[in-house]
């Protein structure tokens, strides 16, 4: 019996359609219902819905054995996870967001900057690893880009899909952080002690995943 | 103040009667078999100076829990067995002969995020074999690892096998830079394939040479795949490195416990730390490795004497959560008989007291009650707390039910 957690919304829709193409029946997941525990016993799979900051932790605590999360999660996270595979769909950039006047260097100039974020470790590790410099992060929940236009932080940390919401509001990206895509991620010990039954799904995936992307690619 | 009464901190748990006394037998019954071995027990402090954990760094330094003495110097809680112990070989045992066989059985203080099985407070039991190199002494901690599960009642137990001078030698074999030397070992270390792929293809490795890089995560250790493996190595240490993988193989095959084993060459661990094998321990039911173990030739040469070492450390704490889980911990039982006697009675104090000590003799456990419970109410008490038997002693002499 394997225990997927899949990251509740658009991401799990993803993943589940991948995994039937890959030759798992998902009937089970596909279930119209507000169960949180989506069971097979036929095909040996249980899918649990998850909140996506928490599939990390049910994966690295071994509740799940493996689970499809996007890569903005596991950095903001830091479990200790196999990674294995990157399944090319949820792409995004993790982005530095603020004013346009900003871009070209001018942020470096600004000292102990405000930086509002959901992000504050994937933050802290981007300005002082990366950047070298100290920053005030001030923790939000949401509507990020409102705090630069309100003058709460200076810039933003933030993921950027098509950047639509920041230009309606006179922002823009300043600086990438990290490519952001959805990934499998598999516990320790279940790749060792359930090798049997995950390595092949995973071969089976990433099959799948090189299909996609040379569709992707003739059009 | 005085809110937190009721609790206990964070990571830290109180052990109920039937999980310890389960606990305390384990800890027996591997007392007894490192003894068996030829491994002498210490006890090193509950404190000690954080410094010997600072050089070269072991660890994170906020995961120590760390408090100053009366002269302001940074001590800290136990943390592991293998630092001081390796402090105790080179100090207070520097002139013994090797090599050392020493064992510990301790509690361990860590600021983890705890959870899941996964405590701030936990107990190892291990091993250190010091003064000796090679594979034979590899397989011999191996073999006692496995050992010392098998004793605990780990039954579904998974050893994986990697070499820490296997990836260094590759590194050099294709000429990386320290940095995609770095970015390389961390993907690999999370099987991460993309990543592997992406980096050797920006350090400008042939598609062969990113291959078998990629084959270091593919690996559950059938021969032919280290074979298939083997052709692929040139540098002189990663060739070492799987010999010694090999030899330890075979002395584990005739210790008859291969079938516990898998070779796993995408396990690193921390380097400055290890210098050759190093292997995990797995079992269902809980997410973390129940034993962590390797070769550490550096380490004790820090605290002034030279030498070779190699141990392993079991998480009993871990190993009992997994139990646990699988069901394989006998519920707690009752005591085997409990006495009263009327107090009124002259004399029936003394039988009550014999008959005890002679049940006791035999090796039954047996509360006296010295409550002075009526005869009905040792009943009642002896049906909710599940005793087999009851005496009631009204008259002089034993009266045996």
């Amino acid at each position: 019996m394997l225990t997927i957690a899949l990251s509740k919304g658009r991401l799990a829709e993803q993943a589940i359609e991948l995994l039937e193409k890959a030759g798992y029946d998902c009937t089970a997941a596909k279930e119209k219902s507000r169960k949180l525990i989506l069971e097979d016993p036929n095909t040996g799979l249980r899918f649990i819905l998850a909140k996506p900051a928490d599939v990390p932790t049910y994966v690295e605590y071994g509740a799940a054995d493996l689970g499809v999360v996007g890569k903005d999660t596991l950095l903001e996270e830091g479990r200790q996870l196999y990674e294995v595979l990157d399944l090319g769909f949820g792409r995004c950039k993790m982005c530095v967001a603020g004013p346009k006047e900003l871009k070209d260097g001018k942020l470096d100039k600004i000292p102990n900057k405000r930086v509002g974020t959901k992000y504050p470790n994937i933050t802290r590790a981007y300005f002082e690893g990366v950047k070298k410099e100290s920053v005030e992060i001030i923790k939000l929940n949401g509507s990020v880009e409102l705090a630069p236009l309100i003058g709460l932080s200076e810039v933003i940390v933030d993921i950027v899909e098509s950047g639509r919401t920041l230009f309606e509001n006179g922002l823009d990206v300043i600086e990438t952080v990290a490519d952001i895509s959805a990934r499998v991620v598999v516990n320790r010990v279940s790749m060792n002690m359930k090798s049997d039954e995950i390595r092949p799904m995973i071969e089976k995936l990433r099959e799948q995943v090189a299909i996609m992307n040379d569709k992707k690619e003739e059009s | 103040m005085g809110n937190n009464k009721y609790y206990t901190p964070d990571g830290f748990n109180d052990t109920l009667p039937g999980i310890c006394s389960f606990k305390k037998d384990a800890e027996s019954k591997l007392r007894r078999l490192f003894s068996l071995h030829g491994y002498s027990e210490i006890e090193t402090p509950g404190i000690e100076y954080c410094d010997i954990y600072m050089k070269p760094s072991f660890l994170k330094e906020e995961e120590l829990y760390k408090m100053v003495d009366q002269k302001g110097r940074l001590i800290c809680a136990r943390y592991d067995g293998t630092i001081p112990t390796a402090r105790f070989a080179a100090t207070l045992y520097k002139d013994e002969p090797l090599p050392l066989r020493l064992c510990y059985i301790e509690n361990m203080y860590r600021f983890n995020q705890s959870g899941g099985g996964k405590q701030s407070e936990f107990t190892q039991a291990g091993v250190e074999l010091m003064g000796a190199s090679g594979s034979d002494s590899d397989a011999e901690v191996i073999a006692l690892a496995i050992s010392a599960a098998l004793e605990t009642g780990v039954e579904d137990l998974q050893i994986s096998i990697g070499q820490t001078k296997l990836f260094e030698g590759l590194a050099r074999q294709f000429g990386l830079d320290g940095e995609s030397t770095d970015k390389l070992k961390s993907a690999i270390a999370s099987k991460d394939s993309v990543m592997i792929e992406k980096t050797a293809s920006e350090a400008g490795l042939s598609t062969d040479d990113a291959r078998t890089l990629q084959m270091l995560t593919e690996f559950s250790g059938s021969d032919e795949m280290l074979d298939e493996f083997e052709k692929r190595v040139t540098d002189e240490q990663a060739i070492e490195a799987l010999k010694n993988i090999r030899e330890i193989l075979a002395a584990l095959d005739e210790y008859g416990y291969l079938k516990y084993v898998t070779v796993d060459l995408g396990l690193f661990g921390n380097e400055d730390y290890y210098t050759g094998v190093i292997f995990k321990g797995y079992t269902y039911e809980v997410g973390f490795p129940i034993i962590s173990g390797g070769r550490y030739d550096n380490t004790v040469g820090v605290f002034g004497r030279e030498m070779s070492c190699v141990g392993f450390s079991l998480s009993l704490s871990l190993a009992i959560t997994a139990l646990g889980r699988q069901g394989k911990i006998p519920d707690e039982k009752g005591p085997d008989a409990i006495i009263g006697y009327d107090i009124n009675i002259p004399g029936a104090r003394a039988a009550a007291l014999a008959l005890a000590m002679k049940l006791r003799g035999e090796g039954s456990t047996v509360i006296l009650d010295s409550s002075h419970l009526s005869e009905q109410e040792l009943d009642e008490y002896a049906g909710m707390r599940a005793i087999a038997a009851t005496f009631y002693i009204n008259e002089a002499k034993e009266d045996e039910e």
